[in-house]
């Protein structure tokens, strides 16, 4: 994927619910652009928006008003089977928690969008082993959730999101249940993973994985109020 | 010398004649059940002597000319009473009651029947008619109908063991729903991380009811057995303590066939209806967001 070719683009995008029978709303206006082969962190404090945003930029929520294209689709415009084939094949989730099936191994976690995809088993298999040897658990495709760590249970959650070669990763506090060295890791697998081509948008607290990030945006009161590019995008990325 | 009292069923049902056993020439024989055989420690070709009481100081001797194995006659199930069989003129003079006879059975077969009765009949009703209309004083039925007749108390136990049946089929299928709607409702995580990764509703459905349909043939499958298993002790038990062949409990290939299609019924249908009710909230929901 060439650099500086937007992924994302939102414009003034809103979200309100009713709360109490008045309409509230989460995102208030917002328009963001995300270059392929860029890393955005978006912080700010509890309630400020940035889980309605994710949850909106990965087509699993849909927006009041305002126009959403990922890969020149608009997302806002999706019915729900639609949108849920656009999750499976556009779009990567990396939960906080993790969400792997327990009564499956490793490597059948990550061929599960694969599956559902109708990638052919020889081709998966191959695919779920070269992504669990990136995330560092070559070793450890056959184990099930239960006989991994944190770290390792979170690392098979990127892999997974990564099966169907996402164009977008969106990551919800993917260090949120990770002890630091852990969480360090993680951020390590991060910074490889878009240095390798993957573009990355993370909802996060963690001061360091924002610090990561090439830039970092700044939410309160559902609009940005600071938008900062940290790291300019490498020439020539690798596919991950 | 052993002496017992015993129930006689022949042509005619008596109760009291008494054997009397002692080693002398057979001259008749009669036919005993397998109870009194062993109760008594008789082996076909001993002699016993017939008398109408224990006490009665003559009696006819005969030999033991065979063993009978009660039949699978659920009416014959709660009697601890022996069977003897005799021949009529020795039922006579045990009984002392000459030529008054309750009932009798009629065995037709071919060279059997007389011929006026052959000629006129075709059916077993007919057969019945037959004997009506020639013999005062009896009244004929055929065999269906006395079976009919007798087996009156057993339709009932019959209808009642189907209501339970039912009502167990009714309930089982109530908790079946509940425990699968829980167990289902326990990944509610699961399901929402799986329709936020993008697996469509379709596919949660089908995951869901195909393993509920593989539990419950599972489960089948495990109750057969455990049913087989079950049946074959009560048998042997009961075959036991009743000596009779009839088998109490049955376990047959359509009873496996209802039970397995039930099951397998059951679980689809649970495992459906648990799974709409997870796909019809929003991912979101189910994650807890």
């Amino acid at each position: 994927m060439t650099p500086s070719h937007p992924v994302l683009s939102a414009r003034d995008l809103r979200r309100a619910y009713l709360v109490a029978g008045a309409p509230v709303e989460a995102v208030r206006g917002l328009s963001l652009e995300v270059q392929a082969g860029e890393w955005v962190a978006i912080v700010g404090p509890s309630g400020c928006g940035k889980s309605t945003l994710l949850n909106l930029l990965g087509a699993i929520d849909r927006p009041t008003s305002g126009q959403l294209l990922i890969r020149g689709r608009d997302v806002a415009r999706m019915g729900d089977v639609e949108a849920t084939r656009f999750r499976l094949t556009g779009i990567g989730f990396v939960f906080q928690r993790f969400y792997l099936m327990p009564t499956l191994s490793a490597a059948e976690n990550v061929e599960l969008p694969m599956a559902e995809a109708k990638v052919p088993r020889a081709v998966r298999e191959a695919r779920a082993r070269e992504l669990l040897t990136y995330v560092g658990l070559g070793g450890r495709t056959d184990h099930r959730p239960f006989q991994l760590s944190g770290g390792e249970q979170q690392r098979v959650a990127v892999a997974r999101a990564l099966a169907n070669r996402p164009a977008l990763l969106l990551a919800d506090e993917p260090t949120g249940e990770l002890d630091a060295r852990t969480g360090e890791e993680m951020i390590a697998l991060f910074d490889r993973l878009n240095r390798d081509g993957t573009t990355i948008v993370t909802v996060t607290h963690d001061e360091e994985l924002a610090q990561a990030a090439r830039r970092v945006i700044h939410m309160r009161d559902g609009v940005i109020v600071d938008d900062q590019v940290r790291r300019p995008l490498d020439p020539a990325p690798r596919s991950a | 010398m052993v002496r017992w009292w015993c129930t006689l069923t022949g042509a005619v049902i008596l109760t009291a004649p008494v054997a009397h056993v002692q080693a002398q020439p057979a001259r008749r024989t009669i036919a005993i059940d397998e109870r009194l055989a062993t109760a008594a420690g008789l082996a076909v070709g001993d002699s016993v002597r017939l008398a109408p009481t224990a006490s009665a100081p003559t009696g006819a001797w005969v030999g033991i000319g065979a063993i009978t194995r009660r039949s699978a006659d659920p009416s014959e199930i709660a009697r601890s009473d022996y069977r003897v069989r005799v021949h009529l003129d020795q039922l006579q003079g045990l009984t002392g009651l000459g030529d008054r006879i309750g009932r009798f059975a009629v065995m037709t077969r071919d060279g059997a029947a007389g011929a006026r009765v052959r000629d006129r009949v075709a059916t077993p009703d007919s057969v019945s008619a037959a004997i009506n209309t020639m013999a005062f004083g009896f009244r004929a039925y055929p065999a269906a109908a006395v079976a009919v007749e007798t087996s009156a108390t057993f339709r009932v136990v019959n209808r009642f063991h189907r209501a339970i049946g039912i009502i167990t089929i009714v309930a089982s299928a109530i908790f079946l729903l509940c425990i699968t709607l829980l167990k289902v409702d326990e990944r509610r995580r699961e399901v929402g991380a799986l329709r936020l990764i993008g697996l469509s509703r379709t596919t949660v459905v089908r995951s869901v009811m195909l393993e509920a349909s593989l539990i419950a043939l599972l489960g089948s499958a495990l109750g057969a057995g455990f049913g087989a298993a079950a049946s074959a002790i009560v048998n042997w038990y009961y075959q036991g303590v009743y000596a009779t062949p009839l088998r109490f409990a049955l376990v047959t290939p359509g009873i496996l066939a209802i039970a397995i299609g039930l099951s397998v019924v059951l679980g689809i249908v649970s495992g459906y209806l648990a799974a709409q009710r997870l796909v019809r909230t929003a991912p979101l929901e189910l994650v807890g967001r």
